[in-house]
């Protein structure tokens, strides 16, 4: 090839390159607001985009208000607690440590044993009572 | 590896769905929306459903390609639009013709004087004409070419792509990129020697 052709190339390059760039920026208002909307459409399919903006961010932030209200709402409807319930609650917490207490569990698998005693505890002193009488 | 290598910005795989990817593939589409289009136009000589193709190519991409990183938008991009021009051809290209011929007359109904104003940087009307009078000329010349030949043209010269991006666009090795756009040069040479 020689160096002609190599100008020639290159000239032919550079003019049809000015001319496409020339017809690009000339492309009417009608035309480059069909590409924009063309734009913002594929932009829709971005991945977890699928939904709308405003509907992306304003679901979730509304189901948070919704809960936050809801418990709100639920701890001031409490009625004050009662003296006794405060009594049961003690007693339940009572209960909850002798259950999780390994001594506590040893004496519920006796508890028929202990029963006995106890009877023989009440029986005893009758028993001396009346031997005491008699 | 220190706290302040640790801290610097690196080739971390794109996060899909966040806020800074739409941002760069919003910027990416916005810069080659005009330029695909009017490569496309140029291909098949239909505006309208010249925008169909662009339209189509932009969601496959982000549908598809968008968490991939940015270098391989533009070839990506254009091998899609590329498949999209020749579906369409393959469709029909004399009805494709028919179709531009009488869609480009002025005046008809729905004709909208401002909507057609010409873009921000139109000259005087000579200047216009004479542009436009050039680039039908051009597209012309450039619907002679074999198929793949107006390709590598269009791409290596209009839209800029290196020889290795040309070939992934092209889905063909850069040996036969580099012989289809030699040829595209030649005989368009010789088509537009009266006019250039």
């Amino acid at each position: 090839m020689n160096t002609d052709n190599v100008s020639e190339d290159r000239a032919l390059e550079e003019r049809t390159k000015l001319i496409f760039d020339e017809s690009v920026s000339a492309l009417d208002a009608q035309t480059r607001s069909k590409l924009t909307r063309a734009r913002y459409r594929a932009l829709e399919e971005l991945p977890g985009r699928s939904a709308p903006g405003w509907r992306a961010w304003w679901i979730p932030a509304g189901a948070v208000a919704a809960g936050v209200l809801a418990v709100m709402l639920l701890w001031q409807g409490q009625p004050p607690v009662a003296p006794e319930a405060q009594t049961f609650d003690v007693a339940a917490l009572s209960d909850l440590e002798i259950l999780l207490g390994e001594e506590e569990l040893d004496m519920i698998q006796e508890l028929e044993f202990y029963a006995w005693l106890d009877e023989q505890a009440e029986i005893a002193p009758a028993d001396s009572a009346e031997g005491g009488v008699g | 590896m220190t706290l302040a290598a640790l801290m610097q910005p690196t080739c971390l795989p794109r996060e899909e769905g966040t806020l800074e990817s739409g941002i760069e593939m919003d910027a990416f589409l916005r810069e080659v929306e005009t330029r695909a289009y009017r490569i496309t136009l140029a291909s098949i000589r239909d505006a309208d459903e010249a925008l169909d193709i662009v339209q189509d190519a932009m969601i496959s991409l982000v549908r598809k390609y968008a968490a991939r990183p940015e270098e391989e938008w533009r070839p990506l991009f254009y091998r899609i639009l590329k498949n999209r021009i020749r579906d369409w051809q393959r469709r029909g290209v004399v009805r494709g013709r028919v179709m531009s011929f009488f869609g480009g007359q002025e005046g008809g109904e729905g004709y909208d004087p401002v909507a057609q104003a010409p873009g921000p940087s139109a000259g005087n009307p000579a200047e216009t004409v004479a542009r436009g009078e050039a680039m039908d000329a051009l597209e012309e010349a450039l619907g002679n070419l074999p198929g793949r030949q107006r390709e590598a043209f269009m791409l290596r010269n209009f839209e800029g792509l290196s020889v290795a991006e040309t070939a992934t666009a092209m889905g063909c090795s850069e040996g036969s990129v580099k012989t289809h756009y030699s040829r595209a040069v030649h005989r368009l040479r010789e088509l537009l020697g009266e006019h250039f």
